[in-house]
């Protein structure tokens, strides 16, 4: 029987390089950081240079449950692919596609699909509405979080370690002169992989006071 | 509130080091704030009767510390939940990796914090 594919696109522009949204696309541990409220458990089955292997737990925006699934995610050049099979059964598709843009600017489409029976076509507005939901909703929490991060890379931060002039209490040094901003996956963990119960969010509520004011 | 360390005037001393962070005023009002100044970010908080100062920037990948309000003495990194304590900015997840604290000094309800300090 002929499938319909259910589909939904969308295509966003960061201020920042697109290596820092390939690192925030890729990384796992985040979901249950800053999307604390749609994640509430991720963990690595396995993962080897560009590709992963992960159960994820989380609860999209319109939809009032929790599903869990496992998904495998890998780095075509620019392209991040993913699958991730629900426990309805369905399998999600989708493609991020990272392109550099003028001024340390770049630009992100994400194509999400599912192929269904040809009955789910009467699903067409609603997949869509789901997913514009989703993306947006997870855009706005990521998008600090990269404006954030080449902002520290380019006042000399290192991962695992911070500022240097941070950290000694010392004048900051001028000009700093970080270097280009590099994606190797994978992202380095602080938790290990393949623990039997993988990491969950410390808490479902807080008291959000922000970032801070730039 | 009290405050820690030793209140001066600060004319006394180099005002280089030292910048104007917040007011009293402000800090009261959720007890906690963060703050950009000259490419330091301040964590500024109120814990048992103390103002105290940290480093915003998680040593982890560089996540905002005080995103969230300290809960039980303890702040929680928004990114990837490394947990720091309200006491001394240590790391209660990776105890090699603790933040830095800054010098506070307060004047006339003016909180200044001292970047090399």
């Amino acid at each position: 029987m002929k499938r319909h594919t259910l589909t939904a696109q969308f295509r966003a522009e960061m201020d920042c390089p697109k290596e820092v949204v390939m690192w925030n696309y890729y990384d796992h541990e985040h979901l249950v950081g800053t999307h604390y409220k749609y994640y509430n458990g991720t963990r690595v089955l396995a993962e080897r240079d560009d590709w992963s292997l992960v159960v994820r737990s989380k609860r999209m925006p319109l939809l009032p449950f929790y599903t869990s699934g496992i998904g495998f995610q890998y780095m075509d050049g620019n392209t991040m692919k993913s699958f991730h099979q629900d426990q309805l059964g369905f399998i999600l598709e989708m493609e991020a596609f990272f392109e550099d843009m003028p001024n340390d600017r770049c630009s992100v489409t994400v194509t999400y699909r599912i192929k269904a029976l040809p009955i789910f076509k009467l699903f067409d507005s609603y997949f869509k509405k789901l997913f514009k939901g989703w993306f947006w909703a997870t855009w706005e929490e990521d998008a600090p979080m990269r404006l954030r991060r080449w902002k520290v890379h380019n006042l000399g931060f290192k991962d695992f370690s911070g500022i240097e002039y941070v950290n000694k209490k010392l004048p900051k040094p001028e000009p700093i002169q970080p270097g280009k901003y590099e994606f190797v996956p994978p992202v380095r963990k602080s938790s290990p992989i393949r623990t039997p119960d993988g990491i969950e969010r410390p808490f479902t509520t807080s008291v959000e006071l922000g970032y801070a004011d730039n | 509130m009290a405050t820690e360390g030793t209140l001066v005037n600060i004319q006394e001393h180099s005002q280089e080091d030292y910048r104007y962070l917040a007011s009293l005023e402000e800090l009261k009002k959720t007890g906690q704030l963060t703050r950009w100044i000259e490419d330091h970010d301040v964590l500024l908080y109120e814990y048992e009767g103390q103002i105290k100062a940290i480093s915003n920037i998680c040593r982890h990948f560089g996540g905002p510390v005080g995103y969230h309000k300290h809960k039980d003495g303890v702040f929680t990194c928004l990114w990837h939940n490394w947990r720091f304590s309200c006491k001394d900015g240590s790391c209660l997840s990776h105890p090699a990796l603790p933040l830095r604290q800054y010098a506070l000094k307060i004047v006339d309800d003016k909180i200044y914090v001292d970047l090399l300090g």
